[in-house]
């Protein structure tokens, strides 16, 4: 088993990064009954391991009894009626789902699987009406209708299911929605704290850690701690006695975009640009989102880049993004992006350098 | 026709009989030059085009031609005894071209150059910059040529563009021909109408000046005709380079001289009467009679003609009108069957048929075995096809006519669904009763007629029209042929059509075909004789081919246009055409070329939206595709590429826009935004970019490449369904909870490596052992170890499968597959693919086993509980001290999906396994060995 599920707290006792965090989700969930939730933050913080604590606080160890499906439902959308397919994970207790799986038709899935939670209320021992959890990932990428539409049915159907909701940014999730939830702001681990995780790690594994290997692996993870734990375990498998000068892998595909980065600040030219598009599309084919691609390569632009046009190369990265989530072809903005850069920089290059 | 050259046009007609201005720009210092050249080109290996082929361009040549342009009158004078005047002059006039001009070169400078001169010095020059420029290059092709086995290298072409070589063999009707050098940079000339009248032109290759269409054009327009291959009755084989195609070998086989488009040039100029005497001589010779002997037909310029002609002649068009309200399609639809173009022998046949008919069936109810013998020879039905206005229904009827059999139509006007069950109600009833009366019932057409036959013919016409108003329209027709006592004949246009797959197996199958065009021309010069019209042959040719063999509506058009005229030449013709001629499909890669080309800036905006629409889903992709290939034109100088540079990033982000607003369309069905998207996509890249195309990769050809997209996508959409089924697996193995995208980016690489890196280091049986282990816990297939590999592919890296051993790798097949037979089921493997259909595995297999069909989730009946014992491992004894419970349980409730609730692992064991701190890895592995035994209860 990797390490990173090997270790991950299964308890909201046992988290070691967001301990404040957990007492206080412990006491709500306890205490009181529980609202909608909503977790976000950067990815690698730890939410999912909470949100997976919450519900053992919940529902107990029958939380942990998950099985897999792949649901179909018949939707009748208007004239036609729709056939969709998602895989759920669900317990007697909660399911968990990620809509956006379904893509522009998710709001469908949404509302189909919140109405059947309604339909069979699951009675406890005593006879009280519990509640069911629904769990949606990656709520931010949900579409805005589903958002929409998700709105009202947290209402409606507030007595019979409690919505926990996880996503990397709040501001794609519409104020509505925010508004109606519990926020709960998970921050990415220090590095103090990720290299303390693996020390942790490092002894319970019976590994000897040279001196600020740790800190190394921490630094390099930029503060997600997940990252952090396989990339230590990269490292063990790649060479066993560490060494302090020891090479932390990069995962392959952000290897792969640095080299696009390199290619497009060495020459623009349209036959450059015609290689980069056949790597990016080596790296969509591969299943990065777009956005990842996008984001990151700017990050390596960024890196190398005049300061003078990091302002300006931003602002058109952003651009490019936003278009990029109103349309469908993805390669067709990062080209758009690509080349815009060429051509900005290229006449950079020229007005500074002749 | 290029703006530039209309340009030219105007300035010439200007200065008709002057000496024009300067035609093609030329400096007039340097008009000295090309004039020795051309004389002595003959002899100099340097202009190597001429020398390439001896037929050609020789001085022989030279002089063959000039007596052949003395020949030319000598055989027109044979057709047209008239015509003797001008041909003196003409023969004054090439020689003055040819070999006067040295003396007239001296008077140059002091002379006003007259048109002829001038023109002639004017074509010297660019002809003589071809000579340089393609030199080397036709040195390339006659090496070709020589050794024909030989590969044409792409190195040795200078430049790209003009790689005609590429364009040779299987490409030459896919792309578009190559651009003539010096396009537009010509003056066309402008001669007697009629000059080229009864010679025929073949032409070949790319001209020097003129696209080949405008070269037949011009042609065409000075009533000559062009065929596409070369035979004996070829006058002329037109073509400006020897490519050593077919159509030069025949004509050398043949003895058909050669004519350059210079040439030609010189002919049909030759015919202009360019001094008043002549034209006043020539004006009652010319064909054209009514009109225009002053002004030979301008190119572009029709309208005053048109709009001259009928105030001219406004009397006998008054008079055709008149006497003509009928549909001259009714009035000269054939008397006779023989009077039918084309397709005589389907006729005699369908006579055949209907006179053998009844002795074939009128008697079946006599003899029984008759029938059947003849059934197989012999159909009850016939079944008439082809496009519309070839004669079909005329045939038919002509064909009943003559053999005295009276026709009953029945067409798409009718109602002819399924006969009533009433047929008591009978002909009162809908038109199919009665048509079921008139088959089954022999005397009705048996009364009519005094004789004892039956007489009478259905004649189904526009069967494939039967639509759902006709609801078993076409069971019901095959049920009456079945039963019929008369003969009938359908008319189709489609045989293929879906709707009349089951009839023809009942019919006898004919197929009319298009007539020719000279036969069709024919036909309408008989009816245009008879009205009155004043056509030449070559018109009406024209004609026939713009409405692609449909007589009718040639018929039609004529009949219109003698609204307006009362001749008609090529020239109106073609322009009433010119919209017609666009329905033609334009293949996509087509209408990129068009887009992209060196003209495209020209195009008009609808002919752009035409392009691009011609398939809105293709076009776009091939634009976005090829985009970064071209050479912007509008880049103009550009010595860095910073422009272009620009331009693309331009057009990157208007193709992606024509994206975001295709997404509008698509989703929200916003069909009115088609034409933006179209915009967006394609006529604002290709405006911004249309250029000349250059290849970026070396050894790719220099033709668009098919949109990369669409192949891109599906591979991305498989590879994403591949992702989704280890992650599903994943999940089922309950060890992690993260989402795909998670574990495609972050724990994929190491995966990977958990995967490959101990089959790379450890010794054989350990690595096998270990990496099956990692697959078990991850409930991970084979099928997803190949997908992690898959996805971890990158173009230019080391597949991450090198350097491990095969027999390492069917090692660790063998060793998975060995433990697959007491593999705990974990993985819901219900994703079935749609297409794919695998065997179930043994695994799967095991569970399906039990499962009853009821759809009833009996969690007694098939809940296999397996205890494993884990022993080995002592911290971890008392967390899984409960065993792991394994229940599967099968439910039914969707049909092809099946599905594994699983319950697995007592929860207890969480905590104690944190605590539990190191695990020897073999302890571990000794430990799971043992769980993969599980003992089956009941």
């Amino acid at each position: 088993m990797l390490w990173v599920d090997k270790y991950r707290p299964k308890t909201l006792d046992h988290v070691m990064v967001h301990t404040d965090i957990g007492h206080n989700l412990k006491k709500l969930v306890t205490e009181q009954d529980c609202p909608h939730l909503l977790f976000y933050g950067p990815s690698g913080s730890g939410k999912k391991t909470l949100i997976m604590a919450v519900l053992r606080q919940m529902f107990g160890t029958g939380a942990e009894k998950v099985k897999v499906e792949n649901r179909t439902w018949k939707v009748n959308a208007g004239s036609r009626s729709i056939d969709m397919e998602l895989t759920t994970l669900s317990s007697a207790n909660h399911i968990e789902i990620t809509p956006s799986d379904a893509g522009f038709q998710d709001r469908y899935v949404v509302q189909e699987v919140i109405k059947e939670m309604a339909k069979n209320r699951p009675i406890d021992t005593k006879g009280k009406k519990g509640f069911k959890v629904l769990v949606l990932n990656d709520v931010d990428k949900l579409s805005r209708e589903a958002q929409h539409s998700l709105r009202r049915t947290m209402e409606k159907y507030s007595a019979y299911c409690r919505l926990i909701l996880c996503c990397n940014s709040s501001s794609r999730v519409t104020e509505a929605i925010r508004s109606r939830c519990l926020n709960v702001r998970i921050n990415a681990p220090s590095e103090e704290q990720i290299l303390e995780v693996l020390e942790l790690i490092g002894k319970k594994e019976e590994l000897q850690l040279p001196p600020g290997f740790g800190a190394r692996i921490a630094e390099k993870s930029n503060r997600n701690l997940r990252r952090a734990i396989l990339a230590f375990e990269s490292c063990r498998v790649q060479q066993y006695p560490f060494t302090n000068k020891q090479t932390i892998p990069p995962m392959d595909w952000e290897d792969h975009i640095s080299e696009i980065a390199s290619d497009i600040m060495k020459e623009q030219s349209p036959k450059r640009l015609f290689q980069v598009r056949g790597k990016l599309y080596d790296l969509l084919i591969n299943c990065i989102p777009p956005e990842i691609i996008l984001k990151r390569l700017l990050y390596e632009l960024l890196r190398k880049l005049d300061a003078e046009l990091k302002h300006e190369v931003c602002h058109w990265a952003a651009y490019y993004e936003h278009r990029m989530r109103l349309g469908q072809k993805a390669i067709f903005h990062i080209e758009a992006f690509v080349a815009k850069f060429m051509s900005i920089y290229k006449s950079f290059l020229i007005a500074t350098f002749g | 026709m290029s703006d530039i050259r209309k340009w030219f046009m105007k300035s010439h007609d200007k200065g008709n009989n002057a000496a024009p201005s300067k035609p093609s720009n030329q400096p007039k210092p340097s008009s000295d030059k090309p004039q020795p050249e051309k004389n002595v080109a003959g002899g100099q290996e340097s202009s190597g085009r001429r020398v390439t082929s001896k037929y050609f361009n020789t001085n022989k040549q030279k002089v063959k031609e000039e007596k052949e342009t003395q020949e030319l009158p000598a055989k027109r004078k044979n057709v047209k005894d008239s015509e003797d005047t001008p041909e003196p002059k003409r023969v004054h006039e090439d020689v003055g071209d040819d070999s006067v001009l040295p003396t007239n070169k001296k008077k140059l400078a002091e002379a006003t150059p007259t048109k002829k001169l001038k023109s002639g010095s004017g074509r010297g020059i660019p002809k003589k910059s071809v000579v340089l420029e393609e030199s080397d290059e036709d040195d390339d092709k006659g090496a070709v040529s020589a050794v024909k086995s030989a590969g044409r290298g792409g190195g040795g072409r200078g430049a790209p563009g003009r790689g005609r070589g590429g364009g040779r063999g299987g490409f030459m009707n896919f792309g578009e021909r190559k651009d003539p050098p010096h396009k537009g940079e010509k003056e066309v000339p402008e001669g007697a109408p009629n000059c080229l009248a009864g010679l025929t032109f073949v032409i070949s290759g790319t001209l020097d000046s003129l696209e080949r269409e405008e070269a037949e054009d011009l042609i065409k327009r000075h009533g000559g005709r062009v065929t596409g291959s070369v035979s004996k009755k070829t006058n002329y084989l037109l073509c400006d380079e020897d490519i050593g195609g077919r159509k030069s070998e025949k004509a050398k086989e043949l003895g058909t001289s050669f004519l350059t488009e210079d040439g030609l040039f010189d002919m049909i100029r030759a015919s202009k009467p360019a001094k008043s005497p002549s034209q006043a001589e020539k004006k009652p010779v010319n064909k054209a009679v009514a009109v225009a002997p002053k002004v030979s037909p301008k190119p572009l310029v029709k309208v005053p003609l048109s709009s001259r002609s009928p105030s001219k002649q406004a009397k006998p068009v008054a008079a055709t009108t008149i006497e003509s309200s009928v549909m001259w399609t009714e009035k000269y639809r054939p008397k006779d069957p023989k009077d039918i173009i084309g397709n005589q022998s389907l006729i005699v046949q369908l006579r055949n048929w209907l006179k053998a008919w009844n002795e074939q069936f009128s008697d079946t109810g006599n003899k029984k075995k008759g029938k059947k013998q003849n059934d197989s020879v012999l159909k009850k039905a016939v079944l008439l096809s082809g496009t519309p206005g070839i004669g079909k229904t005329t045939s038919a009827k002509l064909v009943c006519e003559q053999l005295g059999f009276q026709a009953i139509e029945v067409n798409a006007s009718d109602s002819r669904g399924k006969a009533d069950s009433k047929i008591e109600k009978g002909i009162s009833g809908s038109k199919t009763n009665s048509v079921k009366e008139l088959v089954t019932n022999e005397s009705i057409g048996a009364n009519m007629e005094r004789s004892k036959i039956s007489k009478s013919v259905l004649i189904m016409d526009e069967v494939d029209g039967m639509s759902a108003g006709d609801r078993g329209g076409v069971a019901d027709l095959i049920a009456s042929i079945k039963i019929s006592k008369i003969p009938i004949i359908c008319i189709c246009n489609d045989r293929y059509s879906q709707k009349l797959k089951s009839l023809v197996n009942y019919c006898l199958l004919l197929s009319f075909r298009k007539p020719t065009k000279q036969q069709m021309a024919k036909r309408l010069m008989d009816v245009a004789k008879a009205e009155g019209l004043q056509v030449n042959e070559i018109a009406l040719e024209e004609l026939a081919e713009r409405v692609n063999g449909d007589v009718r509506m040639a018929v039609n058009q004529l009949q219109y246009m003698s609204l307006s005229m009362s001749v008609i030449n090529y020239d109106d013709i073609r322009q009433r055409f010119l919209t017609n001629a666009k329905d033609e499909d334009i293949s996509p890669f087509t209408a990129v070329d068009k887009l992209f080309g060196f003209n495209a800036g020209k195009l008009r905006m609808d002919e752009r939206i035409n392009l691009s629409m011609s398939d809105p889903d293709l076009v776009p992709l091939l634009i976005q595709e090829n985009y970064i290939n071209y050479k912007p034109s509008l880049a103009g100088k550009d010595d860095n590429g910073i422009k272009r540079m620009n331009l693309i990033a331009r057009a990157a982000e208007s193709i992606a826009d024509g994206d975001i607003v295709n997404v509008q369309i698509r989703r929200y069905r916003q069909w009115q935004l088609s034409q933006a998207s179209c915009t967006a996509t394609c006529i604002i890249p290709a405006s911004l970019l249309h250029g000349q195309r250059e290849i970026l990769e070396q050894g790719e050809r220099n033709f668009n490449r098919f949109g990369g997209w669409l192949g891109k996508n599906s591979t991305m959409g498989k590879n994403f369904r591949l992702l989704d089924d280890l992650h599903v697996h994943i999940l089922a193995s309950r060890e992690s909870s993260s989402g795909r995208d998670t574990i495609r980016m972050e724990y994929l690489t190491l995966i990977l490596k958990r995967l490959t890196e101990p089959l790379r280091t450890l010794p054989k049986a350990e690595a096998v052992q270990q990496v099956v282990e990692f697959m078990n816990t991850y409930s991970i297939s084979q099928e997803d170890f190949d997908t992690i590999v898959e996805l971890s592919k990158f173009k230019g890296h080391p597949n991450p499968l090198d350097g491990i051993q095969p027999a390492i790798k069917s090692a660790l097949t063998k060793a998975y597959k060995e433990q697959s037979k007491s593999r705990v089921v974990r993985v819901a493997d219900q994703i079935t693919l749609p297409g794919v259909k695998k065997a179930p595995k043994k695994r799967i297999a095991a569970i399906l086993e039990p499962a009853e069909e009821g759809g009833e989730k009996g969690e007694g009946d098939t809940s296999d509980q397996s205890e494993e014992e884990n022993t080995s491992d002592t911290e971890e004894l008392e967390g899984i001290a409960k065993g792991e419970k394994l229940q599967s349980d099968l439910q039914s409730w969707n049909s092809k999906a099946t599905e594994v609730q699983l319950e697995l692992k007592g929860t207890g064991n969480s905590s104690a396994k944190k605590a539990s701190g190191g695990r020897g890895k073999a302890a571990s592995t000794s430990g799971k060995k043992a769980a993969q035994a599980p003992k089956r209860k009941r």
